[in-house]
C-alpha cells in the first residue's frame, strides 16, 4: 500500500497545485485575496477536490462560490467581501484531520462546509467542536455525526429518513418484495446498511441477501452472483454513484430486470457517464431536484448552469445553502464571533433552493423527498 | 452458484494471466521484477480508451494502442534500465527504478487525463449465454479465447522464431548471446515491447468487461498478476497463465464463501503457501536466483 499511497500523495499534490491555480483566477476572490488582515470574511469549503470522489467536492467549492457571489454583489456581508477559501482533503480522514487543523490555526476562519463523505466528516469535526469553529456538512448522514458537538451542523438528512425513502421507492413504486443489498465498507456503508435492514424487517418486504464489497473494487461480480442467486428483484446499493454504476453494469449482464435503489448520493452526472445505458431505471430519493417547478430553485439552476455549463446535484445544492445559512446568520447575529453565529444558526428557518431548513436540538434537520430515476440517460421524476 | 462463480474466476484470472505473461517475460530475459508493468499495463487501458474514442473503429485503436504502450515498454528501458545496466549498477537499483516509473507514468496519466473513473466502452456484444442456470457473458467468454490465442502466440514467437531463440540466448547467457553476435539490447527492448503490448490487451480486455478506466487501476491488478506470475514459476509463460488463473478463481471463491473482506488477501496466502512447498513456482525452474 505505501507504493499507492506515495502515488496518490504525489499525484495529489501535483492537481492540488493546478486546483490552486485555478482558484486564483476566480473572480469573487476579488479584494481580499491572500491579505489576511480581516478586510474579508473566510469560509472554508473542506471537501475531496481530486481522487473519485472530487466530482463532489468540486461541486460543493462551486456552490460556494456562487453563493458569495451573489452576497458579494449585494455588498458582502457586515460590509465584507466573502472569500471561499479551498482545501482538499482526498475523501480521507488522515488529511481532513491535517486539514481541519490547517483550518483552525488560520484563526481568520469563519466556518467550514465540508466534508463530505460522513466518516470523513466525523474525524474532522472534534477538532472543529474543540476549537469553536462551525461545521455545516451538505452531506454527513450518518447518525452520529452531529452529536459530536453544538458547533457541528449539517444540510442533510439522517441516514435512515433517507433510507426510509428509498425502501419506500423499492417496496411501494417499484412493487418489488425480495430485496437484495449491497453495500460498501466504510462506516457509512455499514451503518446505512444496518439500517435499511432494520427498517425492511418492519414492512412485509425481507432481504433476501446482503454482500459487502471493498470501495473501489471494480470487479462485484461474486456478490452481484450471490445476490442473483437468492432471488433478489430488486439491490438497494450503500455506495456513492462509483459503486451503483458498475453494480448496474455487471448485474443487468446477468439479470436485465434487476431494479437498483440507491441514495441521494448517487445523484450526479457521473453516474450517467460512468453507467451509459446501464444505469436507466435505478431510482433515488433526493431533497433537491434541479428539474423542479419552483422558482427560485429555476433561478439557481439557471445561473449554476450558466457558471459551470452542467446543472447542479442535490448534495451541490445542499453546499449552496449551508453557504446561505452561514452567512444570513452572520448577518443577524451582526459579528463574525462563533459563539453568536452558532445561536443564530441553531434558531434559524431558512428558506433554500433545498427547502425548509431548520435545525434540531443536536443540528440535524427534516426535509422532504423527491424521487428520481433515469430514463434514456435523464434524471426525470420518479412517476 | 459455484461453477458460475468459477467462470466468474476465470475471467478475472485471466486478465491476471495476461499481465503476468509480461513480468515473465521481462524477468525471464533480464531477471529483473519490472515493476512497472501495472502502470504500464494501466497505460495500455487509457490508451486504448482515447484511440477507441477517436472513432477508427475498435480493432484499429487498440491496434494503436498497443503499439504505443510497445513503444513506452522501449522508451523505459532505454532511457532508465540500459544505462543501469551499462554501468553494471546492482539489480536492485533496477528494481527500485521501476518502481519509480510506476508512479511517473501514473502521475502522467493522472496529470494528463484526471484521476476519476471513466467509461470504457465495451468491446464485445453484450449478449449472455445461458446454459442450465449459469449464465456466462459473450465478453467472460471472449476474454477467454483471446488470452489463450494471445499465451499462443508468445509461446510461438518465444520458442519457434529467431528472435525467440535470441531471447533464450540472452536468458541463459547474455554475454556469450553477445559474443555470438546476438544484439543483446535489442533483443530486451523487444521483450519490453512484447510486454507493453500484452499489458495492452490485458488493458483493453479488463477495462472492456468492467467498462471502467481509470490510472490507478495497474496497482492492485499489478500486484496481483504479480503473485500470479511468482505462484506459476516466474519465467514461465504457462506458468504465469495458470497462476493467473489460480489467483483469479481464488479470489472469486474467497469473495463468494468469505466474504468480499478476504478477496484480496487469499491469493497472497495460496503464494505464501505454494512456494513453501514449491520454492520455484508450480512450473519453475530450479537454479533461478531470485531478486
Amino acid at each position: 500500500m505505501r507504493k499507492s499511497n506515495i502515488a496518490i500523495l504525489l499525484a495529489a499534490s501535483i492537481t492540488v497545485g493546478m486546483l490552486a491555480g485555478c482558484a486564483g483566477h476566480a473572480p469573487e476572490s476579488g479584494s481580499g485575496s491572500g491579505s489576511s488582515g480581516g478586510e474579508t470574511i473566510k469560509i472554508a469549503v473542506a471537501a475531496p477536490m481530486t481522487g473519485d470522489n472530487s466530482e463532489y467536492g468540486i461541486g460543493f467549492y462551486n456552490a460556494a462560490l456562487l453563493k458569495a457571489e451573489e452576497w458579494n454583489q449585494k455588498g458582502g456581508v457586515l460590509g465584507k467581501q466573502i472569500e471561499i477559501v479551498q482545501y482538499d482533503d482526498k475523501n480521507t480522514s488522515e488529511e481532513a484531520t491535517t486539514v481541519a487543523q490547517k483550518i483552525v490555526s488560520e484563526k481568520d476562519i469563519v466556518g467550514v462546509i465540508g466534508h463530505f463523505a460522513s466518516g470523513v466528516c466525523m474525524t474532522a469535526a472534534p477538532i472543529y467542536q474543540e476549537n469553536k469553529i462551525i461545521e455545516i456538512s451538505p452531506s454527513s448522514s450518518h447518525p452520529d455525526y452531529s452529536s459530536i458537538g453544538n458547533f457541528i451542523f449539517r444540510n442533510n438528512t439522517i441516514i435512515s429518513k433517507e433510507g426510509a425513502a428509498s425502501i419506500d421507492i423499492a417496496i411501494n413504486d417499484l412493487g418489488k418484495k425480495n430485496i437484495g443489498i449491497i453495500s460498501i465498507m466504510t462506516d457509512w456503508g455499514t451503518n446505512t446498511s444496518s439500517i435499511i435492514k432494520d427498517l425492511i424487517s418492519k414492512t412485509d418486504a425481507k432481504v433476501v441477501a446482503h454482500e459487502e464489497v471493498m470501495e473501489g473494487s471494480d470487479d462485484y461480480t461474486p456478490a452481484i452472483t450471490k445476490l442473483n442467486e437468492a432471488g433478489a428483484d430488486v439491490v438497494i446499493c450503500c455506495g456513492m454513484y462509483n459503486l451503483v454504476a458498475p453494480v448496474a453494469k455487471q448485474y443487468k449482464q446477468i439479470n436485465p430486470d434487476i431494479k437498483i435503489v440507491g441514495f441521494s448520493n448517487s445523484y450526479s452526472q457521473q453516474l450517467i457517464e460512468l453507467g451509459g445505458d446501464a444505469v436507466n431505471g435505478v431510482c433515488f430519493p433526493v431533497i433537491f431536484f434541479s428539474e423542479s417547478d419552483n422558482e427560485d430553485v429555476k433561478a439557481y439552476v439557471k445561473s449554476f448552469t450558466e457558471k459551470y455549463g452542467n446543472a447542479p446535484s442535490a448534495l451541490t445544492s445542499q453546499a449552496y445553502d449551508s453557504v446561505g445559512i452561514l452567512l444570513t446568520a452572520i448577518e443577524e447575529a451582526g459579528t463574525t464571533d462563533s459563539e453568536a453565529v452558532r445561536e443564530k444558526i441553531a434558531a434559524m428557518d431558512y428558506k433554500g433552493v433545498t427547502g425548509d431548513t431548520k435545525f434540531d436540538e443536536k443540528g440535524d434537520v427534516d426535509k422532504s423527498f423527491i424521487k428520481v430515476t433515469i430514463k434514456d440517460g435523464k434524471f426525470v421524476k420518479l412517476d | 452458484m459455484l461453477i458460475q462463480q468459477v467462470f466468474n474466476g476465470l475471467a478475472l484470472g485471466m486478465g491476471y494471466a495476461l499481465i503476468a505473461v509480461g513480468y515473465s517475460l521481462v524477468f525471464g530475459i533480464l531477471r529483473l521484477v519490472n515493476f512497472s508493468h501495472g502502470a504500464i499495463y494501466a497505460f495500455g487501458a487509457e490508451m486504448a480508451m482515447l484511440t477507441i474514442s477517436l472513432k477508427f473503429g475498435v480493432l484499429p485503436g487498440i491496434l494503436a494502442a498497443m503499439i504505443l504502450t510497445g513503444v513506452l515498454g522501449i522508451v523505459i528501458d532505454k532511457v532508465a534500465l540500459e544505462p543501469l545496466r551499462k554501468k553494471k549498477s546492482p539489480q536492485i537499483a533496477s528494481l527500485i527504478t521501476t518502481i519509480g516509473i510506476s508512479n511517473i507514468i501514473t502521475n502522467l496519466l493522472i496529470v494528463f487525463i484526471g484521476s476519476e473513473k471513466r467509461n470504457f466502452q465495451p468491446i464485445f456484444s453484450q449478449t449472455t449465454v445461458t446454459i442450465g442456470n449459469i449464465s456466462i457473458s459473450m465478453t467472460q467468454i471472449m476474454m477467454c479465447i483471446v488470452s489463450l490465442l494471445l499465451m499462443s502466440v508468445l509461446m510461438i514467437i518465444v520458442f519457434k522464431t529467431k528472435i525467440g531463440l535470441a531471447m533464450r540466448a540472452c536468458e541463459q547467457n547474455p554475454k556469450a548471446a553477445n559474443m555470438m553476435g546476438i544484439n543483446v539490447n535489442f533483443v530486451i527492448s523487444f521483450t519490453f515491447f512484447l510486454a507493453g503490448i500484452s499489458a495492452t490487451i490485458a488493458g483493453a480486455l479488463v477495462s472492456g468487461y468492467y467498462q471502467i478506466v481509470y490510472p490507478n487501476m495497474g496497482f492492485m491488478a499489478g500486484l496481483k498478476a504479480f503473485a500470479a506470475a511468482v505462484l506459476g514459476g516466474i519465467g514461465s509463460l504457462p506458468g504465469a497463465l495458470l497462476g493467473g488463473l489460480i489467483v483469479g478463481v481464488s479470489e472469486s471463491m474467497a469473495a463468494t464463501f468469505l466474504g468480499s473482506t478476504y478477496r484480496d488477501s487469499l491469493a497472497f496466502i495460496i503464494l505464501i503457501m505454494v512456494l513453501i512447498i514449491r520454492p520455484h513456482g508450480l512450473f519453475g525452474r530450479k537454479g533461478i536466483t531470485k531478486v
